[in-house]
């Protein structure tokens, strides 16, 4: 990494911290390390372990998101807040987009949805390519639900052919990989993975809106439908963020833990209760990492961070 | 032939997709934010020289070929395909041109090169990561023409065009990277 993009970094870092500021929002800092995580069964984490003299030890985490701490704090605050975290995610193969310790912004609004928390993010990228004149985002933002992507590049109504026979039909038909072990999610990734995220639209800032609900995330779901109130940001085909209108009913969290419990770490089953005084608002996180890339059109994420993690030193 | 986990697969390794002999010429790996891992794969077909992007789950089981590694000498080729012998056994066989589309370029009558064989049929020869080769047909640079990066283009010996500097003289030998087919450098000898 340059000295430059070290002062790019820098300013783009300053920049954010001065839109959420500016709008009322506070910055907090919460743990890195963390004695439990919400399950996320798909994420594999790092363990370490807190160490007593006498005692046993217990195992602690470092999370993947301040997403355990920010809930946490937000059931008791309710106000709109941010923060900018270092996060880590293991198993993760080291390539052009992944490094296991990257860092993270989640802003919390409250009273928001998640097409709310689009218009903000879209001021934010629109503050950013005004303010850095070295911005190399795209001027342009175009918001697309899943099922016009799915229309769009693998040529089927998404919606239309929802179940999971359809399906896979369909994923054979376009000559996709698929395994007879398959559920519903491993099949909509395969064909979403294969053929529709490489075809999104690259000159744009991308929201892809409305995800489908059996992906399981503490997404509201969008009543009546099979679709939840949720959004990707694609930024030069890239994923760089994420977006719910939070899960405010402690019911359907209790659920949502005790379907993902399949996970490798603690998970605290009281963390449900939280929700029982949760405010209506909605989450954004970006990885700040990616974004940097998009801005200074830099296509690998080691040349956006210092001292990428290798394992042979 | 042995099983491996998609994610697990390696650039230059050799696999089976529906019984056909890939080469692994990309891989990428997918995260998705809220789900399993992938790999996405470009394959190169080894008997045609097409080639297939193709995506698979991590946990997908995949084919792995065992391949053997043979020095072999490029003997000549009639056209149609390039004729190798074995070194150690010095037998004679046949490798189908359209196979080789991206190696024809460096393989000079006489030497030597690791070939990449399953059972009887050959996969793919290796090619060291640069090759010294004699520039054999090039135009003088323009006189006057003092700008810093001016290029040209000359033709080695396969018949491989290369854009270089444009000092590089004809009969002298350039460094050329096998994978990017681009210059590297200028070899004094």
């Amino acid at each position: 990494m340059t000295i430059e993009n070290l002062h790019n970094r820098s300013k783009i870092l300053q920049n954010i911290r001065d839109f959420f500021n500016s709008r009322g929002y506070l910055e907090i800092e919460t743990p890195i390390l963390s004695p439990s995580l919400i399950p996320e069964p798909h994420l594999d984490i790092f363990k370490t372990a807190h160490t007593h003299p006498f005692k046993n030890s217990r195992e602690a985490y470092l999370i993947p998101s301040p997403e355990v701490w920010l809930k946490r704090f937000l059931s008791e605050n309710p106000i709109n807040v941010y923060e900018i975290s270092k996060c880590f995610r293991n198993s993760e193969q080291s390539g052009k987009q992944h490094n296991p310790e990257f860092t993270m912004i989640e802003y919390y609004s409250m009273g928001f949805n998640h097409k709310d928390t689009m218009d903000i993010t879209i001021e934010l990228l629109d503050d950013i390519n005004n303010k850095l004149s070295f911005s190399k985002l795209p001027k342009k933002h175009r918001e697309m639900e899943m099922d016009e992507a799915f229309k769009l590049y693998a040529g089927f109504s998404l919606e239309q052919n929802y179940h999971i026979n359809n399906l896979k039909d369909k994923a054979k038909d376009l000559g996709i990989y698929t395994d007879m072990s398959d559920d519903w999610e491993t099949t909509f990734n395969r064909i979403f993975i294969d053929i529709v995220e490489p075809n999104l639209p690259k000159d744009v800032n991308l929201f892809l809106t409305d995800f489908p609900s059996d992906i399981k995330t503490l997404a509201k779901n969008i009543d009546g439908t099979q679709w939840a109130e949720r959004w990707e940001l694609y930024i030069n085909g890239i994923e760089c963020g994420n977006c719910y209108t939070e899960e405010a009913n402690p019911e359907k969290v209790t659920n949502y833990f005790k379907e993902s419990s399949n996970v490798e770490h603690h998970v605290d089953m009281n963390y449900p209760l939280l929700f029982k005084k949760f405010p209506k608002c909605s989450g954004g996180a970006i990885g700040i990492d990616r974004l940097i890339m998009g801005i200074l059109g830099i296509d690998e994420i080691q040349g956006v961070i210092l001292f990428p993690y290798r394992d042979n030193i | 032939m042995g099983q491996i986990k998609a994610g697990a697969i390696e650039k230059g390794m050799f696999i089976l997709e529906k019984d056909i002999p890939y080469l692994v010429t990309e891989r990428e790996f997918v995260n998705p934010g809220k789900g399993s891992s992938f790999v996405r794969l470009k394959l190169k077909d080894q008997r045609s020289g097409a080639s297939l992007k193709i995506t698979h789950k991590s946990q997908d089981n995949i084919d792995e070929i065992d391949v053997t590694e043979q020095s072999c000498q490029y003997l000549y080729t009639d056209g149609e395909s390039f004729v190798f012998m074995n070194n150690e056994t010095f037998d004679q066989f046949e490798v189908p041109c359209d196979g080789l589309e991206d190696e024809k370029w460096f393989l000079i009558e006489g030497d030597a090169y690791r070939v990449v064989r399953w059972g009887e049929e050959t996969l793919g020869v290796k090619l060291p990561p640069k090759m010294d080769m004699e520039v054999t047909e090039a135009e003088d640079g323009v006189k006057g023409d003092t700008v810093q990066g001016a290029s040209k283009y000359v033709k080695v010996g396969t018949g491989l065009t290369v854009k270089v500097p444009i000092f590089i003289k004809q009969g002298e030998i350039i460094r050329i990277n096998t994978d990017t087919k681009e210059y590297q450098e200028r070899i004094n000898k």
